[in-house]
């Protein structure tokens, strides 16, 4: 336990923005082996960081910019009122504060290729509706496949959703496998954070099936995938 | 030096009233998709009302809004073939330039007879996958959301 005050926030908060120097790196890493509660405090912050990128990385929504159109909006009326040096100064520098939604036209970018892309995510840990979650993923990828489409799909799992992939504890064990197989292009993605939690609460090292990739956050990992223009799906 | 203030003073109101225009205004155009994967009554009640909600909030000139019902999901349109409620609300919806889209692969599953089964459901109504339906609508602009 005193190993955990051993770094302050400021130095892991430096961890995370990965602005250590090797040194103290590699102090860091070499106590995340035998501290639980130290890779919890870098998950959570990792987790907010990547949520704070993806947010200020999201263009204004174009359904209430409110921002941009006002300062065009100023613009005309400014004109109607015969007063359109002032009013275009006063919107001309309203534009210049406005961000340009440049990343919009990425994101579409990414969707706009052969590949359909989906995110399927399961936090709901129900028998029924694991079974439910499995069979919609599996006539979803018999579609692309007789439609002849490329395809990616993922099965994000959190919550109580991840017990769909753990081994001692999933009905689906060979269900899961066998689609693996069956799709290339299917993946199945636990969070790291759910497992650590799950760790802490039950004691019990988990363990997943073969083949699952642990990601960080699972919400994380959502916004990640809609941001390169994945279609986002809850079952 | 009077003129120069009432100028000052116009420009100032006519920037309030379009602050005030801009917020009240609020929406311009909306392509959503509404998921419905489940079929519990009330929550399909409630997911209806949430649709209504939408129209009123956005304006249904400015919305285009499709349903994408498969799975379980699809009970809201058997119930609606015996459930006077749910029919008016959904023929009312349908007035207002809502879509309601059926997954065929749930049809052929559950040995579903459309004209039947299920209420008020056309040839042009079903789609070959629901999900693979609401992947699509997202590539093509369309928000996700699952009431």
């Amino acid at each position: 336990m005193n190993q955990e005050k051993k770094f302050s926030d400021e130095f892991i908060n430096a961890f995370v923005d990965d602005q250590l120097t090797l040194e103290e790196k590699q102090q860091v890493y070499a106590q995340l082996s035998s501290d639980e509660t130290l890779k919890w405090r870098i998950c959570e912050l990792r987790k907010t960081r990547d949520l704070v990128a993806l947010a200020y990385k999201e263009p204004p929504m174009p359904t209430r910019g409110l921002a941009p159109s006002l300062g065009k909006r100023k613009y005309s009326l400014g004109v109607a009122a015969g007063l359109a040096l002032m009013v275009g100064t006063v919107s001309g520098w309203f534009l210049h504060q406005t961000p340009a939604p440049t990343t919009l036209s990425s994101a579409r970018l990414a969707a706009g290729d052969e590949t359909a892309k989906v995110l399927i995510h399961v936090s709901d840990g129900h028998v029924d509706h694991l079974k439910n979650a499995l069979d919609e993923v599996e006539s979803l990828m018999q579609y692309y496949r007789d439609s002849k489409q490329t395809a990616r799909v993922e099965v994000v799992t959190n919550g109580q959703g991840l017990s769909l992939l753990l081994a001692n504890v999933t009905p689906f064990a060979e269900r899961v496998q066998s689609m693996q197989k069956k799709y290339p292009g299917l993946s199945f993605v636990a969070c790291q954070n759910t497992i650590e939690r799950f760790q802490q609460e039950t004691g019990v090292a988990v363990k997943l099936l073969p083949g699952v990739i642990v990601i960080d956050s699972g919400v994380a990992q959502i916004m990640r995938r809609q941001h390169q223009g994945w279609a986002y799906i809850q079952v | 030096m009077n003129k120069l203030m009432s100028l000052l003073l116009i420009t100032l109101v006519s920037l309030g009233i379009n602050l005030g225009l801009a917020s009240a205004e609020g929406y311009t155009k909306q392509k959503v998709v509404y998921h419905v994967n489940f079929d519990d009554e009330k929550q399909l009640k409630a997911a209806l009302g949430n649709i209504q909600n939408h129209i009123n909030a956005v304006g249904k000139d400015n919305l285009d809004l499709r349903v994408v019902m498969h799975g379980p999901g699809i009970a809201l349109l058997q119930i609606a073939n015996k459930n006077a409620d749910f029919a008016d609300k959904i023929s009312n919806l349908k007035r207002q330039g809502i879509h309601f889209n059926v997954c065929n692969n749930t049809l052929q599953s559950k040995k579903i007879n459309f004209k039947n089964d299920l209420y008020d459901v056309s040839q042009e109504d079903i789609v070959p996958s629901g999900v693979a339906e609401i992947a699509q609508l997202q590539t093509q602009g369309f928000s996700y959301v699952k009431p």
